[in-house]
């Protein structure tokens, strides 16, 4: 049974760490607002995740009675976050890109996400509850 | 847990920032020190100093931990050196100054307090940006504490 292994929640966790290592890139950025030649990188996952599940409705699924079969359709894996490098841009004249105001926006809708996932992580866990002790 | 790294970013910022703060905060208090450095029996007036920022790179361990768990690589900022501006003393004509020259002229450091005040402008608000980010992580650690409850 999958009560807290399932697909959703595996999402939400990757969702989480994304989150976080959003935050730590973005702070990064902040941090080197003012270092000459400094390029500042960027988190790639909820695109990663639309892809990868956008891909997947139209197709057909295999079933696995073995754990070595390969995937074929809708697998349960979460793509990693990725970090990317905005290397092309030049902001002000020391070959510094950072944008102060859009990286402090995407501190807070960062922040934002953030809690929503949390939120939406307990609701999942109070639903278990309320199976298990079968009262609302 | 990865959150706690996004202070040590943070707080590197806040370090190299207040170091930027003191060494304006020295150019502003020296800007009409004639008598910055004793050299060859003679008096030189303050240079102004600069501070080197530079991205904190990353340690081997570092690097093998992130390519064993998944790329990471934010590090933060420090400050590496304190230079000096090279740029040519003020001349002023002041015979009466205990430090003119023969034809009467002194030297003043070359500071520019203008300058000086824009480079403060910068360095508070990088400072409060990063007090900003600080305290966002802050708040996704408290609310990571929530989970389960």
């Amino acid at each position: 049974m999958n009560l807290l292994n399932g697909p959703v929640f595996k999402r939400l966790e990757g969702a989480i760490s994304a989150a976080e290592l959003r935050q730590k890139v973005v702070s990064n950025n902040v941090a080197n607002a003012d270092t000459p030649n400094f390029k500042r990188s960027e988190v790639l996952f909820e695109e990663l995740l639309a892809q990868q599940m956008g891909n997947q409705t139209s197709q057909i699924n295999g079933k696995r009675t073995d754990s070595r079969h390969f995937v074929i359709g809708q697998s349960d894996s979460v793509p990693g976050a990725s970090i990317v490098a905005d290397a092309n841009t030049v902001m002000n004249n020391n070959s510094n890109n950072v944008d102060i105001e859009r990286e402090m926006a995407l501190l807070a809708k960062n922040q934002l996400t953030y809690n929503y996932y949390i939120q939406q992580v307990n609701h999942d866990m109070r639903m278990i509850r309320t199976a298990i002790e079968g009262r609302a | 847990m990865k959150l706690t790294n996004g202070f040590n970013v943070s707080a590197s910022a806040l370090t190299a920032q207040r170091l930027r703060m003191d060494v304006i905060s020295s150019n502003i208090a020296n800007a009409e020190t004639t008598r910055g450095k004793f050299v060859n029996g003679q008096y030189e007036p303050y240079k102004r100093k600069m501070v080197v920022i530079e991205p904190i790179q990353p340690s081997f361990s570092d690097v093998l931990n992130a390519q064993i768990s998944g790329s990471e690589r934010a590090a933060g900022v420090k400050a590496t050196r304190i230079i000096e501006d090279s740029s040519p003393s003020k001349l002023v004509y002041n015979p009466s100054h205990p430090d003119a020259d023969e034809a009467g002229y002194v030297k003043l450091p070359n500071v520019d307090v203008m300058k000086e005040m824009v480079d403060m402008i910068s360095a508070t608000r990088s400072y409060e940006a990063n007090v900003t980010a600080l305290n966002a992580t802050k708040a996704m650690f408290v609310k990571a504490l929530e989970i389960g409850k």
